[in-house]
């Protein structure tokens, strides 16, 4: 193993760890042992293994750290360097100096940190979110429904339904069957409001549904349709948002953009702020496209498997989207904050209906559901 | 509160004569002052590099890297921070950080998991409970972790606060200051910054802080004067505003406001406005108080600091440096740092009458690594 003893001769400044003095001083490595010569003192000798190199960092000297607390720092980063590859000391840490001292490596760093953070926001954050969703408790479920329709309530977002009590009971009856099909082990129940009942938050002809099985349909949208084909066509599309939870994942699904935003711009957005913002996420939301499409496609199921089509849904959602237009000149409607706005400002209802006629055309070529 | 039988005796004479001096005044002429000032010495350009490198091969390692990370950015920092022709040096290792961070985050998720089902929510009482006990305990570890780790001329920091001195400092404190409605938080500032005074350390040379209270008090009334007037003066031109709006258009639906343009960018401009307000109120108590904290620290009788940055100056900066993080989506974070640094340490001054290289080496003060992490991952602030 001896065979070119190529010593390593280092100068530097050495601190004895007892004191805080400084002395010039002068550290031989070669591969056996290790000498410190300060003026004035006797030379110190050490066993090469005794002794520590600390990582790089770049533009701070170099620091060796001796036995006994002592410790020598040089600016010959080289020689340290050489000693270090030699004695296979710090090599992962040598190799992220490497990095560091490179732009091209800093370039690629950011890349790889940007795509990291692309992805985890893109297929991460959803995949979570809705992992989280699913594994929320139903009785939290339960009592998410019961302060949310409570807030509505406040709200004044709507007011009891004036329907008859016979209309609502057939309503109710004809959602139970939507229900027991959709399953999921959801307690699900039906409201009936009156979406114009004076508050400046009425929410018009509209449908949605809260996390834990309630669904609620205004009576305006039951006198906008013309059978009550139309209606379960609605209401099965918010049982396929309570079975995938569309809901709840939006809301984690914020909580998790907010958390990398506030991680990335720093401390100015405060915890204060952060925690403020989630009501509003919830209230405002609304449902991803891809969410809307996956709802269809569960009520579209529905009806092609109870009526054989799904022209249902498409002939409602047309005519929700020809009232929006007729009444663009009375703005209050179509731009009130409405909640939960699944079916009135929910832009692509051209697309929506394609997407059912498809499903209708491919489920009458291959009848087996 | 030095112990002089542990000291030179060269620096236990001198400080005798600083104690004697008056305390805002130079000891006149019986020893020659010499003033070291701090400087630093890292670019952004390079430690933009360092910066960046680390936080991939952190995502790279699913966060395992992480520790490492932290570890060589303040290694960074440390390392181009100058005194007296010395750096300094951060000496923590990752590897005990690494097993602080993981417990903290089995902790954590072991509280939010049990909070959601009604049948474990006791253990995150429970969990919620001990760490509302522990938190002074916490902080009095990460501040022993810091300073024991923190090495300049060879010689490590010391932190000697006592578990019933952080309980003061940290519970007491703050509870106190929650009951009298905040009039008690500049008090609660003192007491800490006192607590982490006093326990410090160099070498076996003990720190001392010659602060009292009453500028915490005039502090805290600054920034609440300049945040209230900063409301008056961004609500007064919103309000008129929002009331001008809704006076011309009074046949308009109000819902209707949510869609107007003026309306919305009147709202993004007070939110902003209300947002900065916070960040130059609470900005300028930081920067105020690490000022007469400096200025009325001692070491070992002999040596003093100084603080020369202006905090309005600091708060310019502080501003500045979140509106580039925000508009660079964070990329400027390390121009940023690097910026802070600069100033702040470029406006600290080291003034001592005995040499630099007298001090002697000192014992205890040692701590675990779990402290250090829970108050980083828990986002405790531990000031300073």
């Amino acid at each position: 193993m001896t065979q070119q003893n190529r010593s390593i001769t280092l100068q530097g400044v050495y601190f004895d760890g007892r004191s805080s003095r400084d002395q010039p001083a002068t550290l031989t490595l070669d591969m056996q042992t290790a000498t410190l010569q300060v003026e004035g003192f006797a030379d110190q000798n050490w066993p090469m293994r005794t002794l520590g190199v600390e990582a790089p960092i770049p533009g701070v000297r170099r620091a060796v750290t001796l036995p006994g607390g002592g410790r020598f720092e040089t600016r010959d980063d080289a020689g340290v360097s050489a000693w270090e590859r030699a004695t296979g000391r710090n090599r992962a840490l040598s190799g992220v100096r490497a990095l560091e001292s490179r732009w091209w490596a800093a370039l690629a760093a950011l890349g790889v940190s940007l795509g990291a953070l692309a992805l985890f926001v893109a297929y991460g954050i959803p995949a979570l979110a809705q992992q989280a969703a699913f594994a929320t408790p139903r009785s939290v479920l339960a009592t998410f429904d019961r302060e949310t329709i409570d807030v509505l309530q406040g709200g004044e977002y709507f007011g009891p339904s004036k329907l008859s009590a016979a209309r609502q009971a057939t309503l109710k009856a004809e959602f139970r069957e939507v229900a027991a099909w959709a399953g999921g082990g959801y307690p699900y129940r039906l409201l009936l409001r009156d979406g114009e009942a004076g508050g400046i938050n009425g929410l018009g002809a509209n449908a949605f549904a809260l996390p834990g099985g309630t669904v609620v349909m205004t009576d305006q949208l039951v006198a906008l349709a013309k059978s009550d084909r139309e209606l379960m066509g609605v209401l099965a599309h918010e049982t396929g948002h309570v079975t995938n939870q569309h809901g709840l994942a939006g809301v984690y699904q914020a909580l998790g953009l907010a958390l990398v935003t506030t991680v990335i711009t720093g401390d100015i957005v405060s915890a204060g702020t952060f925690a403020a913002a989630v009501p509003a996420a919830l209230l405002r939301g609304g449902y991803s496209r891809a969410a809307e499409t996956q709802a269809d496609e569960v009520s579209g199921k529905y009806m092609l498997k109870t009526y054989g089509t799904t022209k249902p849904l498409q002939t409602i959602l047309a005519r929700l989207e020809k009232e929006d237009s007729e009444e663009s000149g009375t703005p209050s409607r179509q731009s009130g904050p409405s909640i939960f706005d699944l079916l009135r400002t929910h832009p692509g209802t051209p697309d929506r209906i394609q997407h059912l006629k498809q499903m209708e055309a491919a489920g009458k070529l291959a009848p087996t559901r | 509160m030095t112990d002089p039988a542990t000291l030179p005796p060269g620096t236990f004479l001198m400080g005798q004569h600083a104690q004697s001096a008056p305390p805002e005044h130079q000891p006149p002429a019986l020893a020659t002052v010499t003033e070291y000032p701090v400087s630093f010495t890292g670019e952004a350009g390079e430690y933009f590099r360092l910066w960046i490198v680390n936080i991939a091969l952190t995502f790279v390692t699913l966060g395992l890297y992480l520790p490492w990370a932290r570890v060589r950015n303040r290694q960074y920092f440390y390392g181009h921070s100058w005194v007296d022709g010395q750096n300094f040096e951060y000496r923590a290792n990752p590897a005990a950080l690494l097993r602080g961070y993981l417990l903290v985050a089995a902790l954590f998720v072991a509280y939010a998991v049990s909070g959601q089902f009604d049948r474990t929510k006791w253990i995150a009482a429970v969990l919620a409970v001990v760490y509302a006990a522990a938190y002074p305990l916490l902080v009095r570890q990460s501040m022993r972790f810091q300073a024991v780790n923190t090495v300049h001329r060879g010689l490590r920091f010391r932190f000697h606060g006592t578990t019933g001195g952080a309980y003061v400092a940290y519970l007491l404190t703050n509870l106190v200051a929650s009951i009298s409605f905040g009039l008690a938080l500049p008090w609660a500032w003192y007491m800490q910054r006192r607590y982490q005074g006093e326990g410090l350390a160099y070498g076996s040379a003990r720190a001392t802080f010659r602060g009292d209270v009453g500028p915490f008090y005039l502090i805290g009334l600054t920034a609440l004067g300049l945040t209230v007037a900063g409301g008056v003066v961004i609500g007064v031109p919103l309000f008129a505003l929002a009331a001008a709006l809704i006076g011309n258009l009074d046949d308009v639906d109000p819902t209707n406001l949510l869609s107007s343009i003026p309306f919305v960018a009147a709202a993004v401009a007070g939110y902003l406005a209300v947002l900065i307000l916070y960040v130059v109120a609470w900005q300028y108590v930081r920067g105020a108080t690490m000022a007469y904290v400096l200025n009325n620290m001692e070491l070992g009788g002999v040596v003093r600091t100084r603080a020369t940055f202006s905090p309005w100056r600091l708060v310019w900066i502080s501003v500045t440096n979140s509106a580039a993080r925000v508009l660079t989506l964070g990329l400027a974070s390390p121009w940023t740092a690097v910026r802070q640094t600069r100033y702040v340490l470029g406006g600290i001054t080291v003034r001592a009458i005995a040499p630099l290289d007298n001090f002697a080496a000192g014992v205890g003060g040692e701590a675990s690594a779990f402290g250090e992490a829970a108050t980083e991952l828990l986002d405790i602030q531990v000031g300073f």
